[in-house]
């Protein structure tokens, strides 16, 4: 029997699927070999990526590298493979009093892939990307090398390597700050609104709040285009918590998470059901302003108590369409996306507004840039490819940009702002894609 | 707690599932062949769960010094060591790699199991779990020599959990069928009949606290087993199994 290593793989949105070859390995030795004997390699962490971003003819699964390395508790400085995944580093911190500075919508992802695609938070206007909390990592590069890379030493790697869609080489491992807590939980805010000008300026009025982020009723028009939820957040303090969570204020509450377990078929999710979803989550909050304390699960990763959900969009799959607009013009641009939307009658089942920050000059191949972000689920069907290449004129008329972890099919124009990551021997399907395309 | 074969993934996965469920250990003793990716497991364990550890060179295929092994004392062990070689068609003739198979899997190993098993049985208290396999329920064309040493291994597991019974030592013999593991990786193995480590960890721990003698590590490979056990010789060694 000769092995093959050839497998059907796809990321989170089942689409593309392709047939590639995929190895892991945990020893230095063997990770360089396959780097020295294969081209066109890229490095896969979970797979949490929408698209093709993580495929390539060789990948390198990280799956092996998940080994923690150090841990200083008394400076909250963390070291680990880069196939750790956040919830093993958040099961390891929490009880320390630790969380992370950066965090995405779910924790099933990997060190590696956060530095890859410099991930935000609901905290970018305060706290910016993943990368401002890493101290080092090694990286091992096309000639099969490994490098330690820092703001001060292989800073021109480094800098590189932050956003640079494993296009730079294999991030080995990761040395990374993290944030005091005194609890697990949130104090949280929710807060109605009507439509798009009411929501932006909530997002003004809570430019002091750690934590935002807003979930849009895409299917309303007209006076209620942009109905949304605004949810606001700060790492509560153990004062502040009720007298029964008091004693367990690090509290990691187990969850059995239920689990989807075929791919629904395609009939399903229609607009129907999705036009149902949201009047059933924005009519069940009555109030204009809800004030509660909630654990940290339910307010960073409500996604995540469904395991596969990504499985209800059916075998088809779904993409996500993830933009920044600038500040300057954002919320004309954005009225624009969702009438279009709107008007297409291909609803997204998610659609969540972000404010961004700032961005760092030095992280110059990171996503964010200062305005606002709108990520959107849809399901592939025969309309949909119509529908991104009028939402990528809009984007692209604003001067935006969209997110390279997310794309699958957008303009190469809008995705193709990475800088110094060429060279022949990491190259994605999405690398070729955006170039030969 | 002992650990023979610390870089089996099953082994980790095990000792990790032990130590989640609040199980205390003073020390783990992690003896390995290859101590560069063992150092990274035990740094890995201090970090996670606080947990210390000592590595311990052990090489079956070169001698072992054995009072160097004086000082370990546990009543949990849990051995992984295993050398699947190459099969019927590639190493048959070839006496050398018969020779490792053979070490690896019983010769060499029983005796290192004996030094344990006695001091165990000498505090009159311990469990030993350790990972025979499916290959051993009887011999097959395909990798018999590899069979033959696990089934070996089986029937000395079997003795000594007669002979330990009275003596309050307890033997758990672990019999996986395919694993998704570095050793199996890129082999077409049917997803129902493949545990991973994880999977395998749980239901090894499951068998360990419910003193179970002989386990499968997926139910389903007992029934397997069974059907295969009983065909009739005439009719099996015509089969391509
Ligand atoms: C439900 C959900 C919510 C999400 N929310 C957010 C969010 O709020 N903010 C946000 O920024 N993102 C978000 N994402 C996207 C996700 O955070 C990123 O795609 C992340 O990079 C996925 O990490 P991964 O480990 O799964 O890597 P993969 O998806 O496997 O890979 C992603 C990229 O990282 C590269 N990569 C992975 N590991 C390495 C390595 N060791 N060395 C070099 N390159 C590597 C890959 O080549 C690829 O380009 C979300 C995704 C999901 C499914």
């Amino acid at each position: 029997m000769k092995p093959n290593f050839k497998r059907e793989v796809s990321n989170w949105g089942n689409f593309p699927v392709v047939e590639k070859e995929i190895r892991s390995e945990d020893s230095l030795a063997k990770i360089q070999e396959f780097v020295r004997t294969n081209h066109e390699i890229i490095a896969r962490g979970n797979g949490r990526c929408y698209g093709d971003a993580s495929l390539a003819e060789n990948i390198f699964s990280t799956k092996r590298l998940n080994k923690f390395i150090s841990f200083d508790r008394l400076n909250g400085i963390i070291e680990c493979e880069s196939g750790v995944l956040l919830s093993d580093v958040l099961e390891v911190i929490i009880p320390q009093g630790y969380f992370l500075f950066v965090t995405p919508g779910t924790k099933f992802i990997t060190v590696g892939g956060a530095i890859a695609s410099d991930v935000h938070g609901k905290n970018h206007h305060m706290e910016g990307c993943f990368s401002e909390y890493v101290l080092e990592f090694s990286l091992l590069n096309e000639n099969s090398e490994v490098l330690i890379c820092s703001p001060t030493q292989n800073s021109e790697k480094f800098w590189a390597t932050i956003g640079g869609m494993g296009l730079s080489g294999i991030i080995l491992s990761a040395k990374f700050k993290l944030k005091n807590i005194e609890t697990s939980y949130i104090r949280q805010e929710s807060i109605k609104a009507e439509n798009l000008d009411e929501i932006f300026q909530l997002f003004d009025e809570s430019e002091t709040w750690t934590y935002n982020v807003a979930w849009i009723d895409c299917l309303q028009k007209g006076e209620n285009l942009g109905r949304s939820i605004l949810m606001r957040g700060e790492h509560a303090f153990k004062h502040q918590l009720p007298k029964n969570l008091q004693n367990n204020p690090l509290n990691m509450e187990k969850k059995i998470s239920p689990t989807v377990p075929f791919y629904f078929p395609g009939f399903v999710l229609n607009n129907l059901a999705v036009k149902l979803f949201n009047f059933f989550y924005f009519k069940k909050q009555t109030k204009k302003v809800v004030k509660n304390i909630v654990h940290y699960e339910t307010f960073f990763y409500p996604l995540d108590i469904v395991n596969h959900w990504n499985r209800i969009y059916g075998k088809k799959g779904f993409i996500q369409y993830q933009m920044v607009l600038p500040k300057s013009n954002g919320k004309e641009g954005m009225k624009k996306i969702l009438e279009t939307i709107a008007e297409s009658g291909n609803g997204s089942f998610l659609a969540v507004l972000k404010l961004f920050g700032k961005h760092n000059e030095a992280a110059y191949n990171s996503f964010p840039f200062e305005g606002y972000t709108l990520a959107l689920d849809f399901k592939i069907n025969s309309k949909l490819k119509k529908l991104v290449e009028s939402l990528d004129q809009i984007v692209e008329q604003y001067g935006g940009r969209i997110y390279l972890t997310k794309d699958s099919m957008s303009k190469p124009s809008l995705v193709n702002y990475l800088k110094n990551v060429n060279n022949s021997k990491f190259v994605s399907l999405q690398s070729k894609r955006i170039h030969n395309g | 707690m002992i650990v023979l074969g610390s870089n089996s993934e099953v082994a980790q996965a095990f000792v990790e599932k032990l130590l989640k469920s609040g199980e205390k250990h003073s020390k783990i003793f992690l003896f390995t062949s290859n101590r560069e990716t063992t150092e990274k497991f035990a740094k890995h364990l201090e970090v996670k769960y606080v947990q210390q550890s000592e590595i311990i060179d052990l090489d079956l295929l070169i001698s072992i010094d054995y009072s160097s092994l004086e000082h370990i004392n546990s009543n949990l062990l849990f051995c992984a060591t295993g050398f699947l070689g190459m099969g019927t068609e590639e190493g048959l003739y070839d006496n050398r790699n018969t020779q490792n198979i053979i070490d690896v899997n019983y010769a060499k190993l029983v005796p290192v199991l004996n030094y344990f098993a006695d001091k165990m049985e000498r505090k009159r208290t311990g469990t030993m779990i350790v990972l025979s396999s499916v290959a051993g329920d009887r011999g097959r064309q395909s990798n018999f020599i590899y069979g033959s040493a696990k089934a070996g291994l089986t029937a000395y597991l079997s003795g000594l959990r007669n002979y330990l019974f009275d003596k309050k030592v307890h033997v758990l013999t672990i019999k996986p069928g395919f694993m998704a593991t570095k050793m199996t990786e890129g082999f077409p193995l049917n997803p129902k009949l493949t545990a991973t480590p994880k999977q395998a960890a749980d239901g090894i721990y499951q068998a360990y606290k419910n003193k179970r003698n002989t386990a499968y590590v997926l139910p389903i490979w007992g029934f397997i087993m069974l059907i295969i056990r009983n065909i009739p010789e005439f009719i099996f060694k015509k089969l391509k199994l």
